[in-house]
């Protein structure tokens, strides 16, 4: 079935118009080329600027939506898998079909509405994984982690959460517990709770749980001792600011970096503010002794007043007043991190970044970031609204803006294994989840959910592959600082393996098996679940490939779908998700 | 052999000619570099050990003369090692320090003391990222410029490597291979990670390339086929390894077709690479990414390579909580790896030609969080080597203090000596002319060039 054949130009009369949101109105202007005026100059330049330098903006002229009644347009499946390749996982034909029937706005909507099935923590409790023979392993881990990625139908939140997880970073390598499964995963599930929450919200819970308590070193950390000379640990104080919130440098509203005399950036802050503030971060700790069972690693830390610094505290221009117990001391600083400007468009831009493209604009930067600042209901860091703003934005959905040369990102390894798995309906039968580790550079992934090797996470916001046209061109590709000439073939060999296999979590083909007679209508298919967007050139070489393998030959059909899979998996075209 | 390095040279040169506006420049220096070395028919190696985290300097290279160690303990407390624990690691130099100051290594480098005793490790006091020279009361009043970002890991991991902060695009372990690279019959061999993705080793021509412990990784195992299909195969190379339009697609494109390209050459090569039965330390990453960077040594010759970059790297340094827990394990493990490496280059017969450093992101607080030090600045850094000037410090012993002449606050050196002299005293042992040394390490000149060499190699 040709992608032709399901687009629904769908002229409704301007009653059914305005019974549609705001967005949806949008949307669907957007969608139509006449209304977007852009070249692929400008976006180069865009692009440069949103690399990190003073750039002016380049113009991305929207004309406003026209007077006449809106034609709405419901999204072909080849669009629809390339939304979902931004806002989910990956995408099921069931995912591609429901977005495909009711449109962007409505499939937000309804992933807004859902519910989690079951969080990481119940489910090791479920499967038996907080027997005290597990406190000092990390049994039952990946297999919540990549049952979660790949089984639930909450899409959105998963891909936003583990946005949110490659930003606000915790790796069960670094935690140093007891439990560190049910430590690590009761921290994944605040972020997958709080994926529409509030950022602020999120920040107070991260700023509590026991897994960051651990990660960056705070949990059992005292007031400065005279008699010792022994200060408080500044680690989650320098992190806080620097990785979760604020960073070093200071931004305009659109992501750009602010600079002062001679060009050179504004910094943010000075040592003095972290040890100022590291006293913030005194006298927490777990709120139990009771090490027998995992539980006290999911509740908020307490803090005990006699080891919490009652001496004044100021950074960043506040001062906390002496006498300031340690849960008012938290409230205050975080009151003041969370006002200052660099929030929006420092969140802001990185939620673009793992979500759509590497070197967004600065306009589209600046548009999310006005509706992190406010959601229109005068509430800043509203994440639901944000999400929202960085799916719909006409960078996103445009499809003559992702033609740019410099337009897309290298999909993250995870990523594309759950795409894999949730295109061809790869479960875990027995519901092991066994595919274990996967951060072996030689012959796995590079990269494995929840175990990143530090807080700066797999790959940083700001890397660019250095001495290559990229960097070259003034832009970074994060993802790139884990493809090397090792990971980029263990990668295709892993999934060589993979695609394949008949374990216990393995893909069902029979979909596809019913397609392989004509590798056309084959391919068509693969290219579609995968969100490949391949290429005429690419998908002639690619069916040359299969149609070598006759189809009538032993094992012909499966060998068919195992070549168009692997083929579409390793080409380029489908690893940079455009 | 010179024939083919000639070819190269003049292939590369071609290629720096379009290297936009300082193209001339560059190409200019390039040649000075390049035409030594093709006449070179020696071999060297530079070895980059980074310690990443932040290695504690305090607990690496310890204050052991009684008053010195005093001061240490005091402001160290609970995390301070006890005095009578480094007596087999003090160290001896040839010529003692001023003042009668002294140091011992951890405990847990005592693998090394043999080495030092033997001139081949020298111990480098207070090095770190500066811009230009700079006094504590540049610092105090800022009336010079410092190193962005201070304190930040990965900001100053990358200046330590590259001069520049996060997103810099070149670093002088790179920069020195664009210099010589055309010495190596095969230019992508002269700068090899077999640590993932390092700025260090990437300059503006020179490429990284990087291998696991065990070397390249061979596609499929080299099958022929793909699904039982020659042409899956054969359209699995085509597609993975063709130039596309889209820059992000064409780079990963270029890393596979490397990869593929390289990947036949190095691992035959290493197939006949002598075995060697230096003992082998187990379960020791840094061992395993050193025995991988000497066996492609002992294969030098028969990939062409004069002049090799090699950067290797031991994580989990940033222990701002339980150091006295910690910190010894990593100690160890650094201790038996370079003690491994060093008598693995002996055994291959080249072990004056190969000089190994460490690195580090920055040098830790003196002053103790309870459990643990915060980010610092200046570091105590080692160089190994058979052409090392060993058994001896070089720069300036610190003043032990908490807001002292030599730090910044509670025990955060100031560098006395920067990480561009440090570097150029490597670089001009390397090869690289002191006329292009600035192409290598931009801010030398701020430098007077009578300290560019410190010589310690």
């Amino acid at each position: 079935m040709a992608d032709g054949e399901l687009i629904r130009n769908t002229e409704r009369g301007p009653d059914v118009a305005e019974e549609l949101k705001g967005e949806e109105r949008r949307s669907a202007v957007l969608a139509l080329p006449p209304e977007i005026t852009i070249t692929a100059a400008s976006l180069a330049l865009a692009s440069c600027g949103g690399g990190g330098g003073g750039a002016a903006p380049a113009p991305v002229v929207v004309a406003p939506p026209p007077p006449a009644p809106p034609v709405i347009v419901l999204p072909t499946r080849t669009e629809s898998a390339r939304f979902l390749s931004q806002a989910a996982m990956g995408s099921s034909r069931a995912d591609v079909e429901q977005v495909a029937a009711v449109g962007y706005t409505a499939w937000l909507d309804q992933q807004f509405a859902l519910a989690r099935t079951i969080g990481h923590w119940d489910w090791l409790v479920q499967a038996g994984f907080n027997d005290v023979a597990n406190r000092d392993n990390e049994a039952g881990f990946d297999p919540v982690m990549w049952r979660q990625l790949i089984a639930s139908p909450d899409q959105l939140r998963v891909r936003v959460g583990m946005a949110l997880l490659n930003m606000l970073v915790v790796g069960i390598g670094g935690v140093a517990a007891s439990w560190r499964q049910f430590v690590t995963t009761a921290y994944v599930d605040l972020l997958m709770d709080g994926a529409f929450g509030n950022f602020r919200t999120l920040l107070t819970n991260i700023s509590t749980s026991p897994a960051m308590g651990y990660y960056l070193t705070f949990l059992g950390n005292r007031r400065a001792n005279a008699a010792t000379g022994a200060v408080p640990d500044e680690n989650y104080a320098r992190e806080l600011m620097q990785l979760f919130t604020i960073g070093l440098v200071r931004l305009n509203p659109d992501g750009t970096v602010q600079t002062g005399a001679g060009g050179a950036p504004v910094e943010t802050y000075t040592q003095d503010d972290i040890t100022g503030l590291a006293r913030v971060f005194t006298g927490w700790t777990l709120d139990s002794a009771d090490n027998a069972t995992p539980d006290r690693m999911r509740r908020p830390m307490i803090n005990v007043a006699a080891n919490h610094e009652s001496g004044v505290k100021t950074f960043l221009g506040t001062t906390i007043p002496a006498g300031t117990n340690g849960a008012d001391s938290l409230r205050l600083a975080l009151d003041a991190i969370f006002a200052h400007p660099n929030v929006a468009p420092f969140v802001s831009k990185q939620l673009i970044q793992h979500l759509v493209t590497s070197n967004p604009a600065p306009a589209y930067v600046a548009r999310v970031s006005a509706v992190f600042e406010n959601n229109g209901s005068g509430v800043k860091g509203d994440l639901r609204a944000v999400v929202r703003a960085i799916l719909l934005d006409v960078e996103a959905r445009n499809e003559a803006i992702a033609g740019a040369t410099s337009f897309g990102k290298l999909r993250e390894p995870i990523n594309r294994l759950v795409g894999w798995a949730r295109a061809f309906g790869a479960v875990s039968a027995s519901g092991a989840w066994g595919i274990g580790d996967t951060s072996s550079t030689s012959n796995r992934l590079g990269q494995s959910p929840g175990r990143s090797p530090s807080v700066f996470n797999f790959f940083r916001p700001g890397y660019t592959p250095p001495n290559t046209p990229i960097s070259s061109a003034g832009l970074v590709a994060p993802e790139f600082q884990i493809a090397n000439e090792p990971s980029v073939i263990a990668y295709i060999n892993y999934m060589a393996g993979l695609v394949p296999s008949t374990a216990d979590f393995r893909a069902n083909y029979a979909d596809m098996v019913a397609l392989a007679s004509d590798s056309n209508n084959l391919l068509n298919e693969v290219d579609i679940l995968l969100g490949a967007r391949l290429s005429a050139a690419t998908k002639t070489t690619i069916r040359a490939a299969i149609d070598a393998i006759s189809f009538t030959a032993t094992n012909g059909p499966a060998n068919r779908v195992y070549t168009a899979a692997l083929l579409t998996l390793a080409s380029p075209e489908y690893l940079v998700q455009k | 052999m010179i024939d083919q390095s000639r070819r190269a040279f003049l292939k590369r040169a071609a290629a720096l000619g379009i290297v936009g506006g300082a193209g001339p420049f560059v190409m200019n220096l390039a040649a000075i570099g390049e035409a030594a070395a093709a006449t070179a028919s020696d071999y060297k190696a530079l070895v980059c050990i980074f310690l990443f985290g932040g290695n504690d300097y305090a607990n690496t290279v310890i204050p052991y003369d009684q008053a010195s160690y005093n001061l240490y303990a005091t402001q160290r407390g609970s995390i301070a090692l006890a005095r009578d624990t480094l007596t087999a690691t003090g160290l001896n130099p040839a010529a003692p320090l001023a003042g009668g100051r002294q140091y011992a290594l951890h405990p847990n480098l005592a693998p090394l003391i043999p080495l030092y005793d033997a001139n081949r490790l020298a111990v480098i006091l207070n090095v770190g990222s500066l811009v230009q020279p700079t006094s504590k009361t540049n610092y105090t009043n800022r009336s010079v410029p410092l190193p962005p970002k201070l304190f930040s890991h990965n900001d100053q991991q990358s200046y330590w490597q590259a001069s520049n902060p996060e997103g810099a695009t070149s670093g002088w372990g790179g920069r020195i291979g664009d210099l010589l690279q055309s010495g190596n019959g095969s230019a992508a061999l002269t700068c090899i990670s077999a640590s993932g993705n390092s700025v260090y080793l990437s300059g503006r021509s020179a490429i990284q390339y990087a291998v696991t412990t065990t070397g390249p990784i061979p596609l499929l195992n080299n099958a022929t086929t793909l699904f039982g299909s020659a042409a899956g195969m054969s359209a699995l190379r085509g597609l993975a390894t063709s130039p596309r339009t889209n820059l992000f697609e064409n780079e990963h494109a270029t890393v596979t077709k490397r990869s593929l390209d390289l990947q036949a050459q190095v691992t035959a090569s290493l197939a006949a690479a002598p075995t060697l039965t230096t003992p082998f330390p187990a379960n020791n990453s840094l061992a395993d990414q050193l025995r991988i960077v000497a066996r492609l040594i002992s294969v030098s010759q028969e990939l062409g390579a004069k002049r090799q970059v090699f950067f290797v790297s031991l994580g989990g340094f940033d222990n701002h909580d339980s150091i006295l827990t910690t910190h010894p394990v990593l100690m160890t493990r650094v201790g038996a790896a370079m003690r491994y490496f060093h008598d693995a280059t002996v055994e291959l017969g080249v072990a004056d030609r190969v000089t190994s450093f460490t690195g580090s992101d920055f040098g830790r607080t003196l002053t103790s969080n309870a459990n643990g030090s915060d980010h610092g600045w200046g570091s105590m850094h080692m160089v190994m080597g058979g052409a090392v000037n060993g058994r001896a410090f070089y720069g300036t012993p610190p003043v032990i203090a908490n807001n002292g002449p030599d730090d910044v606050g509670q025990g955060r050196l100031l560098p006395s000596l920067s990480v561009d002299q440090y570097a150029a005293t490597m670089a001009s042992w390397f090869g690289v002319a002191n006329g292009s040394m600035s192409t290598v390490l931009p801010n030398i000149n701020n430098y007077n060039p009578s300290s560019w060499n410190q010589g310690f190699v």
